[in-house]
């Protein structure tokens, strides 16, 4: 048995899954000031924020999760009354966002706050079973694996893998902190990049069993595996062997060869140590096998959405294989040394052909945790 | 679908699709600073037989429980700066799990046969409120770089695969009070998908000032870790497999005696019952995830057959 995406709800600083692909294709970048209220003592001047409102109001992400899951449950024909179904929620930062508002309030200690909230146990509507991942920036990534060993042994007959970030104010601290200078844009695989900025993102991707009863269904494409591992190596900096794992280990579970991969929707976040480590890993996993795929990324037009981000990936590789267009890496101008050889795709996009092969997505996090999901047409 | 020896192992024949399989207990401990845990005890279960072994577990494990600011008398001192209490408590409970003698480090070769997943709820919280109120007083430029991992809330997971060694699958549950329950379910998951031959769950809270006002009551700082393995492993302590209805002994909510370690309990209650019948002579146990949905609510810990 293999697993399907029924269906996929992504929010963005550039709106919905469609309307993002189509500013991506079109080369949009979504970044504009850090509405945070003091954000000059942050060291950081510029996100990718969703709507206008305050970025410190309370627990936004869960209303944009939820917003998300409904709609891909929608999209799915799924009906958690009727079936068994499961969600994974992968977060980087939770509602810590809210946790720093409470705490900063003069009045902190004095108002409780509501601890369950923290979490997104109760934010999926209609389910029951919700289990709450914070792995980093590869969140995602790891609930979606989750979902498809949950499709794959029979314990659920649909999973919602989804994915949220808020930006909070200590992670934008650390960002700022460790920076020379404010980054203005994230400029993913660029040799003048100048590191990451955070992107508020959603999205909810359904997992179902490729099934005889899948034919009368919504499919947008076929789950093919997400290989997981841990670098083990260092708290913050990335590790190529652990990434190279997480790759092979893709492709071993399912069967696949790497050489068949025609597209990656890479990590890509645009800062010193990320970019190369990626870059060395797809030359000696993918490249080596005798792929030649073109290579795109999306943190320069929608930043890095953390928890979010592998699987607002996962929404740009689906739309790769139903449209047979490659965005272009937005932000990229002139690729970097470590990345010669590679077909990054530079100002306009690319054509995705033939359209059965394989798109990769990457998804690395803080802790060495990595991700790697496959796809392709159903 | 992947296959593997592991996924064969875990799973019983005749069973139907879709349940989960019985797991392995190959090490536990439950580390509980300040906590008496052979008083506890007494309050629940019958006098122990006299002779070597009775409750001896529980009197070791209570003396071995450090404080997590004297960490370094367990783990050795190397690597534990700007580590928060919930970290150390982890790694202490990891050490304490695997057999390991107070000082030694046991990270030679990557093992990427060996997947992670932690359980914590507050574990990071008061390092990130101390960030954004050094922020606010002083500026970004007054918070220390060693607090950056701790921006992140799967710094429990990740720092038990970096002391450990551990490469494989790495799983950071931040679900409530359900973390526990959820944490054994994933772990289940990644033996009988095949993506670990072992697994260390592994969960902790602090009780530091921010973490209990946010939780809005007293808060039992501890932790508690299982490593489960394929039914059938040798060195098994105790199986862990889903409850049937109506078997409880001795009862489930009589393990919660230690205080209330939030998102640490469920699978310190397992520890606790892994020790109870590998060494106190309880043939079952059953341990109740409060929070958890239905379905996985109870699991029943038992000798193996």
């Amino acid at each position: 048995m293999t697993a399907l995406i029924a269906s996929s709800s992504v929010l963005t600083c550039l709106g919905s899954g469609k309307r993002t692909f189509q500013a991506v294709l079109d080369g949009r970048c979504g970044a504009g000031p850090l509405r945070h209220a003091r954000a000059g003592a942050l060291n950081v001047t510029a996100g990718y924020h969703i709507g206008k409102d305050d970025p410190e109001r309370l627990f936004r992400a869960r209303t944009w999760l939820v917003r998300c899951v409904a709609a891909a449950l929608r999209q799915a024909w799924i009906d958690p009354r009727r079936q068994r179904v499961a969600a994974v929620v992968g977060t980087g930062l939770r509602e810590l966002a809210s946790v720093e508002a409470w705490a900063l309030d003069p009045g902190a200690g004095r108002q409780p706050f509501p601890v369950d909230r923290l979490d997104f146990g109760a934010a999926v509507p209609g389910v029951a079973d919700v289990v709450t991942l914070s792995n980093a920036c590869s969140a995602g990534g790891h609930a979606l694996a989750v979902a498809q060993d949950l499709i794959e042994l029979d314990v659920a007959d649909a999973v919602v893998a989804a994915g949220v970030d808020a930006m909070s104010r200590s992670m934008l601290a650390m960002i700022g902190r460790v920076a020379p200078a404010p980054t203005e844009q994230v400029r993913p695989f660029d040799a003048d990049r100048t590191g990451v900025l955070l992107g508020e993102g959603a999205a909810a991707a359904v997992v179902v069993p490729e099934d005889s009863t899948q034919a009368a269904r919504p499919t947008l494409g076929r789950l093919l595996a997400t290989g997981l591992s841990c670098d083990a190596q260092h708290q913050t900096a990335p590790d190529v062997d652990g990434i190279r794992r997480a790759m092979s280990d893709a492709f071993s579970r399912v069967g696949r060869a790497p050489g068949e991969v025609g597209a990656v929707v890479a990590h890509g976040t645009g800062t010193a140590l990320n970019d190369p480590a990626e870059c060395a890993a797809l030359k000696a996993e993918v490249l080596a096998a005798g792929a030649d795929p073109l290579i795109t990324g999306v943190k320069g037009a929608v930043g890095h959405t953390s928890g979010a981000a592998a699987l607002v990936n996962l929404d740009i590789a689906l739309r790769i294989l139903s449209t047979g267009r490659v965005p272009p890496v937005v932000g990229l101008r002139r690729p970097l040394p470590e990345g010669e050889g590679m077909r990054f795709v530079v100002g306009e996009q690319a054509r995705f052909e033939p359209r059965r092969r394989i798109v990769q997505t990457n998804a690395f996090g803080f802790g060495g945790v990595n991700a790697v999901t496959l796809v392709e047409a159903a | 679908m992947p296959s593997s020896a592991a996924m064969d192992a875990g799973a019983l024949p005749g069973r139907p699709a879709g349940e989960p399989a019985v797991l392995a207990i190959t090490g536990c401990s439950v580390h509980l600073p300040g906590a008496d845990l052979p008083g506890a005890l007494d309050r629940v279960l019958p006098a122990p037989t006299s002779g070597p072994g009775s409750r001896s577990w529980a009197v070791r494990a209570s003396a071995a429980s450090c404080p997590p600011e004297q960490a370094a008398t367990l783990l050795g001192r190397k690597g534990l700066l700007a580590k928060e209490p919930a970290t150390r408590l982890a790694l202490c409970a990891v050490h304490r799990a695997l057999g390991l003698a107070a000082g030694q480090r046991a990270r030679d070769p990557l093992r990427p046969d060996t997947a992670v997943v932690a359980c914590s709820n507050l574990g990071n919280v008061g390092t990130v409120v101390d960030i954004v109120r050094t922020v606010a007083a002083e500026g970004g430029r007054a918070v220390s770089v060693l607090a950056a991992p701790s921006a992140s809330s799967n710094i429990v997971a990740s720092t038990v695969a970096l002391w450990f060694g551990f490469a494989g699958p790495n799983l950071m549950v931040c679900s409530g009070r359900a973390a526990g329950g959820d944490g054994l379910h994933l772990a289940g998951l990644l033996v009988r998908a095949g993506r670990a031959r072992r697994v260390v769950l592994v969960a902790a809270e602090p009780d530091d000032p921010v973490a209990s006002a946010l939780y809005g009551g007293p808060l039992r700082a501890g932790s508690g870790c299982v490593v489960l393995e394929p039914a059938g492993a040798t060195a098994t302590l105790a199986t862990v497999a889903p409850a049937a209805d109506g078997v409880v002994a001795p009862s489930a909510a009589a393990l919660g005696l230690w205080g209330d370690c939030y998102g640490a309990l469920g699978v310190v209650d397992l520890a606790v019952a892994a020790h109870l019948v590998a060494e106190e002579g309880q043939p079952q146990v059953k341990v109740s995830f409060d929070g958890a949905p239905p379905g996985r609510r109870a699991v029943l810990v038992r000798a193996e057959a």
